[in-house]
């Protein structure tokens, strides 16, 4: 632990100190980060979330007799931004969970229909789309990029919860960050809660089963084959598509939070811990290359992984001040974002070797007219690659902070400074050191806020500037085309709105 | 802040859970091995003659890492297969089993990915002189993999080519800006059909032209092509994105012609450098000793040398031995390939200031070919005199002094040997799988005056034919040891290294033959080995039999063989498990009988090393 807090300081330090180049030959780009699709505390399945988003939710109130209504919920963001030379503003984060002042739009829309069946026995089945940027207005596109994000039922009878569907799984976000450090699953699948009460304090046991085949060779492959003769003789010779690659990655996770409730003998004030983890399993295969004569197959043997986590985290009760501290370790293909396929392997193609430890902070502090975001993580990810010198070995991390001044109750204004440092074990050809990527950022975000003073009441409506210097290792890695290779200092300036509420994802 | 002892064992469990936490498995931060980094120039050779050379394709020795296994195709030998440097790192002990000292490891630079679907798996399209090729790894791997072969005090070759980039432009013959490849005319009696290759187009004295039917309008503009997905790109750096950088000849028709061989494109569309033009040259120099520098590598295989003018070399050798003897680095060798039987051509190369070898080429044809590979037809076989008369050419046709700030050893004395590569048939494919000549082959090759130099595969008994047969996939083998070619090998190594006559002694034939068929001394090949360099009194003499079917004799008649051996001078055998002895006679004449394709190394019984 120790280490990696002294590697991750030591990037930030050797990033700081890094003499300023002049631009050199493009490099492959960083891989694109996970989708990143929201922002916000837990699923309302497992009461895991730190509460602070107690923007007001617009529920109807329960009617006696009333079996049933439909919910509208809505996660949403919609940002349009200049890079200050005639284009569009652009994400200019050199890691891979990096300040979001100048992250894109996205949005989400719930229906939910909510059922008290019994008094201690409701269920509920959740619709959620998304949808991702270009929108029609700005690219003159009609087709849209939607996806289902939720689509499951839940029950809860007494203590015991029970779903199934395809869902969204996850716990507490760092909202500077876009990010949910320890636990955020994306599956198809079913899982169980448990609460249990202790006078005051709480414990839930929650465990969850799900399954992911992403469409990718590494787990999924149809390949063309001759309708089968007694076939043929009806519907005449041809070929159909038959799946030869089908491995989904098998995701079981336990999460055991215990809830201390008013610690100091305050009404409001709270402590919570939680305790992690994930076995992560993904059969053999067998890929065929049928673009080559003849095809050549490859096999994909059998993987593992696992992963331990623990958050602990506080709150006062006063406004939303809380602060956030996750620590997690994951071994094997459990180390790859669970929306992403593993890139790199060793030798017998599978994840052995490939690792990642995080420690990563979130806070917030909000006193008179004053308030205070703070986000930040030291990351170490090594692939399972038997090169000691590659771009999937790298160590990173980010301090973010958005002070912030309230204005009235209803407007305010954030300053927004972050400094972030990816150190990679890649050769910097005019060092001959490990390339450290980083980048300097200072912002400032006007904002009207109409549900009030506070750092997650939504909506709030905004405008946005801010400027990222970007050292020349971080540019080496985009192509010479690519404007990001050449200019030292990005700008963003544009406006934008985020909002949210009545939403099963970002209560 | 006060804790009521009822919230006790809550506080607990939570720094319990901290604790666990931090028990996770520490993690250094990342680091590049220092072994990765810029090395020190240094000199590791005392005497290159001391060195068996290997040859290998680094795309087909061993694939150490799977992750830079970009579009390979197991098995299509016309397709990348995955080898790298790593692979080369991680085989080190094979190679040392195998007596091997120096590696001479195919081009490392960025190419032209593919063309016609076929893949730059060999290196020799290239396109940036200033990137490595990511399929064999990065920059980081390929010093790691040279560091380990200097930690075993081995050496490294780099394979580099100064007459052409790959196929990075084409001819803009009908002014349209596209590459076009087409067929013209109905084939009516005054309109032929004419292909026309804009990629690739045929020899035209002073340039390829730009036409359409109104007839010729000058030189056809030359276009680089800009194609990433096959990183088919304008060529690095500097000038060679230039036209002005090349010929723009067309390619060579006629190789004998001096014009079209030094202007030409090289085969399949190689664009030919202006090698002439000062900028170019300085351009090459220092792209390559750049890579020297930044790697530590030993020396050059320079590809193509005849199809680049003559007064490059003194030029590119010169400043290349000046520029790295600055920098601590001495003994740089750098032998040419000019791949042709005429000795005097080859041998040219070596002349005063040019280069400290090449490739013994006419030795290829003249001896392993036509006396070796054809001694299992009894119709094709051809005498061991053509040994003895082309070696007597060699202090003529090749430099008879060290180059100088070469590599202190004159080229014909430094000649490198070898018996194929990839651009011939393998011995066993050309000699219809005759092992036993390839072992006899391989005994004159590790006994000879020069530097040894053998073909990866070549000890697993490979018998591929043409390009791209010949380029086998060596990890499918199992790569093993304890096969008789390997064995034998390792033991000529071995032998090479006991005995310094072997390495440096001066040469002389004692017996040679014209007769291939049932003759006393029929395939009997023998020469001395003696003093010169290797000291005074070191003395070795080798005989071999490469008749294919029948036992022969140092003797024809009553003509015997007759050495320069001290008269009593009992020789061993050293080749031999049990020893044989052989007396010389009072006259210094010997007599021995050897089996059909076996050999003879006999050492003096006072010079016996102890182990060998």
């Amino acid at each position: 632990m120790r280490t990696l807090l002294r590697c991750g300081a030591a990037a930030l330090l050797l990033a700081l100190l890094a003499p300023s180049r002049g631009a050199r030959a493009d490099t492959p780009p960083p891989p694109p980060p996970p989708p990143a699709p929201a922002v916000a505390p837990a699923p309302d399945a497992v009461p895991t979330t730190t509460p602070i988003a107690p923007s007001t939710p617009i529920t109807l109130p329960s009617i006696p007799g009333d079996t049933g209504h439909f919910e509208l919920g809505s996660y949403g963001r919609v940002v349009i931004a200049s890079d200050g030379r005639g284009g569009t503003g652009r994400d200019a984060n050199v890691i891979a969970h990096g300040d979001r002042i100048d992250e894109d739009s996205y949005g989400e829309l719930e229906l939910r229909r909510e059922d008290r069946l019994a008094p201690n026995l409701t269920t509920k089945v959740v619709w959620t789309l998304g949808f991702f940027p270009p929108f029609f207005h700005f690219s003159g596109d009609q087709a849209q990029a939607i996806v289902i994000r939720n689509l499951y039922a839940q029950t809860t009878y007494d203590d015991l919860t029970l779903w199934v569907g395809s869902r969204m799984y996850r716990g507490d976000d760092i909202y500077l960050l876009d990010w949910w450090p320890l636990d955020n699953q994306n599956t198809v699948g079913g899982g169980a809660g448990y609460k249990i009460h202790w006078r005051t304090d709480e414990t839930t046991i929650a465990a969850h089963v799900g399954m992911q085949r992403l469409d990718s060779t590494y787990q999924y492959e149809q390949i063309p084959a001759s309708i089968p003769n007694i076939l043929a003789t009806q519907a005449g010779p041809g070929s159909e598509n038959v799946t030869v690659l089908d491995r989904p990655r098998t995701i079981e996770t336990l999460k055991l939070t215990h809830l201390v409730k008013h610690p100091n003998g305050e009404q409001k004030d709270g402590f919570k811990v939680v305790v992690y983890g994930e076995a992560q399993e993904i059969s053999a295969g067998v890929y065929t290359d049928t673009t080559v004569n003849p095809p050549v197959q490859t096999a994909l043997p059998a993987d593992t992984g696992w992963l331990v986590g623990t958050e602990v985290a506080y709150w006062t009760g006063q406004r939303d001040t809380f602060v956030q501290l996750f620590l997690r370790h994951a071994e094997g293909i459990a180390a790859y974002d669970p929306l992403a396929v593993p890139l790199t392997f060793a030798n017998d193609r599978t994840t052995r070797g490939s690792s990642e430890t995080l420690l990563a902070l979130g806070a917030n502090y909000e006193l008179g007219p004053f308030g205070l975001l703070v986000g930040g993580y030291l990351r170490s990810f090594r692939d399972g690659d038997s090169s000691p010198t590659t771009s999937q070995k790298y160590d990173e991390g980010i301090l973010a902070v958005r002070p912030q001044l309230y204005i009235g109750e209803r407007w305010g204004v954030a300053l927004e400074g972050a400094f972030e440092a990816k150190r990679y074990a890649v050769l910097d050809p005019s060092t001959d050191q490990p390339l450290v990527a980083s980048a300097w950022r200072a912002g400032i975000m006007p904002y009207f806020s109409p549900s009030g003073r506070g750092s997650y009441r939504r909506p709030q409506f905004r405008l946005i500037y801010a400027l990222t210097a970007r050292n020349a290792a971080t540019r080496e890695l985009y192509p010479a085309q690519d404007a990001f290779s050449q200019r030292p200092v990005e700008q963003f300036l544009g406006m934008g709105v985020e909002w949210w509420f009545n939403s099963s994802s970002y209560p | 802040m006060r804790i009521p002892p009822s919230r006790l064992p809550s506080y607990a469990l939570s720094l319990g859970l901290a604790c666990v936490a931090s028990l996770a498995p520490e993690t250094g931060c990342v680091q590049v091995p220092p072994d990765g980094q810029q090395p020190v120039l240094a000199t590791h050779v005392q005497d290159w003659r001391d060195e068996v050379v290997y040859q290998l394709i680094v795309d087909r020795f061993s694939d150490g890492d799977v992750d830079n296994d970009f579009n390979v195709e197991p098995g299509s030998l016309a397709q990348y297969q995955g080898g790298d440097w790593k692979g080369i790192e991680d085989h080190l002990d094979y190679l040392q089993a195998l007596g091997v000292t120096t590696l001479w490891i195919s081009p490392i630079v960025q190419n032209v990915d593919s063309d016609a679907d076929i893949d730059a798996y060999h290196g020799y399209w290239q396109q940036d002189l200033t990137q490595v090729n990511p399929h064999f790894g990065d920059l980081a791997s390929l010093r790691a993999m040279v560091a380990a072969v200097h930690d075993r005090g081995m050496k490294v070759v780099l394979d580099i080519v100064c007459n052409h980039m790959g196929q990075v432009f084409f001819y803009d013959i009908n002014r349209n800006g596209r590459p076009d490849d087409y067929v013209n005319g109905s084939g009516m009696p005054g309109d032929p059909v004419v292909q026309v290759s804009e990629y690739d187009p045929p020899w035209h004295p002073g340039g390829v032209l730009s036409y359409s039917q109104e007839g010729n309008s000058g030189r056809a503009p030359i276009l680089f092509f800009n194609d990433p997905a096959i990183n088919r790109l304008p060529p690095q750096p500097g000038i060679l994105a230039s036209a002005a950088a090349y010929h723009g000849f067309g390619h060579v028709e006629d190789y004998s012609v001096v014009a079209q061989r030094t202007l030409g494109d090289f085969t399949g569309g190689l664009k030919d450098l202006a090698t002439e033009l000062p900028e170019v040259r300085a351009t090459l120099v220092d792209a390559f000793a750049t890579w020297v520098e930044k790697v530590d590598f030993d020396g050059y295989r320079i590809d193509t040398i005849k199809h680049v003018e003559s007064d490059f070399w003194p030029v590119f050798a010169g400043n290349t031995r000046a520029r790295l003897a600055g920098e601590g680095k001495n003994d740089f060798l750098m032998f040419g390939e000019a791949f042709d039987g005429d000795d005097q051509l080859v041998g040219s190369y070596t002349m005063p200031g040019m280069l400290d070898s090449v490739f013994y080429f006419p030795q290829h044809f003249t001896v392993f070919s036509n006396v070796f590979e054809n001694a299992y037809d009894p119709a094709l076989a051809q005498g061991t005199d053509q040994i003895q008369q082309l070696w007597a050419q060699k202090m003529t046709n090749y430099g008879s002094q060290p180059q100088p700030g070469g590599i202190g050893v004159a080229p014909y004395k430094a000649l490198v040997n070898f018996i194929d590569n990839h651009d011939v048939p393998r011995f066993l494919f050309a000699s219809q799988g005759d092992v036993n000549a390839l072992r006899n082959a391989l005994t004159l090759l590790f006994t000879e005056d020069g530097i040894p130099n053998l073909y990866y595969g070549t000890e697993q008994e490979f018998t591929g034919g043409n390009d791209p047969a010949n380029r086998e996939i060596l990890w499918t083998s199992g790569m093993p040891t304890d096969g008789d070619t390997f064995a034998h090998i390792a033991n000529l190594a071995r032998l090479r290294k006991a005995y310094v006559a072997l390495r440096r002694g001066d040469t002389k034939v004692v017996w040679s033959s014209p007769h291939v068929a049932q003759e006393d001394d029929a395939g009997i090949f023998a020469f001395e080995r003696a003093g010169g360099d290797a000291g005074s009194g070191t003395y070795a003499l080798v005989v071999l039999n490469t008749n294919d079917f029948k036992t022969s004799s140092t003797s024809n008649g009553s003509s015997v063989m007759q050495t320069n051996a001290p008269a009593g001078t009992t020789l061993v055998d050293v080749l031999d498990p049990a020893q044989a002895t052989y007396p010389v006679s009072a006259t210094g004449q010997l007599q021995a009988n050897v089996p059909a394709q076996k050999a003879m190394i006999l050492v003096p019984q006072s010079q016996l090393v102890q182990g060998s």
